[in-house]
């Protein structure tokens, strides 16, 4: 156990040491896999971002109900006792004055409402129904319509619902992308540790002779890939603040012009261990891959 | 200690460097390889230390199946034995003593210890003022004692050399052989591949004698 402590001590200043003395390539490495991990996890955290503006929406659903201009008193009455119904959360009527006033308040659209002769709103229903899924909202929607008076129904949370589907594919997009990012990061480390392993090809030939074991010789070159990855997520972070501090200022404008305080939040400390954890073990997977053939060729040409 | 049973190994290509050689070593024996280049001298020394494999016919080292060994199996064998080459295969990127102590890194022993027993071991190659130097700055018969010192210094009960004298000047060789005798005489199991006839008279010792992969033996 302490012998065993003591090869993974030697192994990790082994690599340390390895680092120290390329630091030039070592950074290179890393700013490529800082790049390529910078592309998925900063679409991941615009989407987060994108996703906070559409969480500031109205969660609940509402569908407009909008009355025929010459339903009869009896269809208006039957409407309301319908909405009173226990799938109904909340129902509010709009009277079609109501209406106009409301729209004659808004200062731009004063003038058109002045010159009109007669109020062409209907009077309109806003109801917010118990169930908030798309299927039972469509339900709810269509069957109302389908009410004698009715003129016309419409679900406001249709464009919401439409950006969360966005949203949903810009999310698998960004795992997608994080797979072939991954496969990159494997496929960069597994490239800077074959040009170290045969840099070290005497090394381990006599390490071998002198009875080395293949996991005593692999060992420095996992911590070398670990390590590489562990960098490469923080050149990632690197990238990624950089990127922040540019936009920070033109996205907190363009919510100014929307009236909205929104403003860009980093990633949360747990989001930051798993990209830098996931760095680490593709970087380690990355070498081990290569380590392990590119032994075998060792041996080989022995 | 060492024992071969009808031992044939033939490279890709039909080469045959060893043919039926049948041969049994004690421990503490002080055994001479002679015969001419490609006699099969470095072919039966790769077998015993498992870095080549028979192509039929059993090696065994202290009881063991060396043919038979897994893979897994081989570096602990290995750590058993010092290997003296020609070519000494030192590392040029370290120190003498960092070249001395790899061997202890690999078996994992302590540092400090590690660094005792490579300075007494370099010591005794007489070396000890040049530890911190690069081996590139040695000469030849330097650089050969620095590989004896790195075969030695995980205290092997076996030790085999291929042509340890065969690059070096008359008085270099026998200071080296000098060495080789006091190993023996501590109990060290020697096997000694060389042409150095000088050698082989001044150690005694048995002599097998090589030829053409086959045992011509010249008892001694």
């Amino acid at each position: 156990m302490i012998g065993w402590m003591r090869h993974h001590k030697h192994a990790l200043g082994a690599a340390l040491h390895r680092l120290r003395i390329q630091a030039f390539t070592a950074l290179l490495t890393a700013l490529a896999m800082g790049v390529a991990i910078s592309l998925p996890s900063g679409l991941y955290l615009g989407l987060e971002n994108l996703s906070r503006v559409a969480g500031e929406l109205p969660a609940q659903p509402e569908i407009s109900l909008f009355l025929n201009a010459g339903a009869s008193a009896e269809q208006k009455q039957a409407i309301a006792a319908r909405l009173k119904q226990p799938d109904i959360a909340q129902a509010r009527f709009v009277p079609k004055d109501e209406a106009l006033a409301t729209l004659s308040a808004s200062q731009d659209l004063a003038d058109i409402t002045a010159g009109l002769t007669e109020n062409p709103l209907p009077d309109a229903w806003i109801v917010r129904p118990q169930a908030t899924s798309r299927d039972a909202l469509v339900g709810i929607s269509d069957s109302l319509r389908k009410m004698p008076g009715v003129a016309e129904t419409h679900l406001d949370s249709q464009w919401a619902e439409r950006l969360q589907a966005a949203l949903a594919i810009g999310h698998t997009g960004v795992w997608l992308l994080a797979g072939l990012f991954a496969i990159a990061l494997i496929a960069i480390s597994g490239n800077a540790i074959r040009a170290q392993v045969l840099a070290r090809r005497d090394e381990i030939l006599v390490s071998r002779l002198i009875g080395a074991t293949d996991r005593h010789i692999r060992r420095p070159f996992l911590y070398l890939g670990a390590l590489q990855g562990l960098f490469g997520g923080l050149a990632a972070g690197g990238v990624l603040a950089v990127a922040g501090t540019i936009l920070r200022e033109p996205v907190e404008h363009l919510a100014v012009l929307y009236g909205s305080t929104f403003h860009l939040l980093p990633p949360d400390a747990a989001e930051i261990v798993m990209v830098l954890g996931l760095t680490t073990l593709f970087g380690w997977l990355g070498a081990w891959l290569s380590v392990t053939r590119s032994l075998h060729q060792v041996e080989a040409t022995r | 200690m060492i024992s071969f049973n009808q031992v044939t190994k033939r490279y890709p290509g039909g080469h045959e460097a060893l043919s039926g050689v049948s041969l049994a070593i004690e421990q503490g024996e002080l055994v001479f390889l002679t015969g001419h280049s490609g006699a099969g001298k470095s072919t039966l020394l790769k077998l015993i230390a498992a870095i080549e494999r028979p192509t039929s016919g059993v090696v065994s080292v202290s009881g063991q199946s060396v043919s038979r060994l897994s893979r897994r199996a081989v570096p602990y064998l290995r750590r058993n034995i010092g290997l003296v080459f020609q070519d000494h295969k030192l590392l040029f990127d370290r120190s003498v003593i960092d070249n001395v102590v790899l061997p202890l890194d690999i078996a994992g022993f302590d540092r400090r210890e590690s660094l005792k027993r490579a300075r007494a071991v370099i010591d005794k190659v007489g070396l000890l003022n040049r530890e911190k130097a690069n081996p590139v700055s040695l000469s030849g018969g330097e650089q050969q004692r620095l590989c004896i010192a790195r075969a030695l210094v995980s205290r092997p009960a076996l030790l085999l050399a291929d042509e340890p004298t065969g690059n070096l000047d008359a008085g270099y060789a026998a200071d080296i052989m000098a060495m080789f005798r006091d190993f023996h005489q501590v109990g060290t199991t020697l096997v000694i591949a060389t042409h150095d006839e000088r050698a082989i008279t001044a150690l005694g010792g048995r002599t097998l004698h090589l030829d053409h992969g086959r045992i011509g033996g010249v008892p001694a």
